[in-house]
């Protein structure tokens, strides 16, 4: 299974990674996902997320989901990017692409990919608060 | 040994410091290791039950003996997505 892993301060451009595509014939699934700052944090209004991380061990933990997540599905790709730095409110943090023969797959393995980097990817927010 | 400790996210707020040396000898536990940080910076060990400890990139329990070059993390619950 091909995999990309990219963890940067850059904006994420959802639309110029999902161009970036490439996949074979036999492909009849490609799950995207994007995860998107909320307006509020534990019910408060905040303007931003400023996301920082251990990158090498996220980077490591990352490979290992996603080879976890190859022998569990027959997966084609699976490409990753999250974002560190202030991410402000409906700014993309996270994007995620799975690529299989069949939609269940796709899903399942977003889902379980997504839930597992909320447990073991060591990255960390801190919310920016709305200056009055 | 000397093992290199270095706190992420809101630990080093805690720790007032990013990282921290601690002189220890070969094959000392991770658990005992984390006795010495946790006399070093009582504001951590409120939280002892909730820490994360990595040895290099790869996570450890506290019974996992530490060697010459090995560097410590020590980190809250992770937040990513």
């Amino acid at each position: 299974m091909k995999q990309e892993i990219l963890i940067t301060t850059e904006a994420i451009d959802g639309p110029a990674l999902a161009a970036a595509r490439a996949s074979g014939p036999g492909m009849g699934a490609v799950v995207h996902f994007l995860g998107v700052v909320r307006g509020s944090e534990e019910g408060a209004s905040i303007a931003a997320i400023d996301y920082t991380a251990f990158v090498p061990m996220a980077e490591a933990q990352f490979r290992k989901l996603l080879d976890e997540a190859a022998r569990r599905w027959p997966l084609e790709s699976v490409r990753v990017v999250h974002r560190l730095g202030v991410v402000r409110v409906g700014e993309p943090s996270l994007w995620m692409e799975v690529v299989s023969p069949h939609r269940a797959e796709a899903f399942d393995a977003c889902r379980w990919i997504i839930d597992e980097m909320k447990r073991v990817v060591p990255i960390w927010k801190r919310a920016v608060p709305v200056v009055p | 040994m000397t093992v290199e400790v270095t706190f992420w996210s809101y630990f080093a707020d805690l720790a007032g410091a990013a990282s921290g040396k601690f002189d220890v000898p070969v094959g000392t536990s991770v658990e005992e290791l984390l006795g010495s940080v946790y006399r070093s910076h009582p504001r951590l060990s409120a939280l002892r039950n909730s820490t994360l400890v990595a040895v290099g990139v790869e996570y450890q329990g506290g019974s996992y003996l530490l060697q010459p070059g090995d560097a410590v993390s020590l980190f809250p619950p992770v937040q990513g997505g």
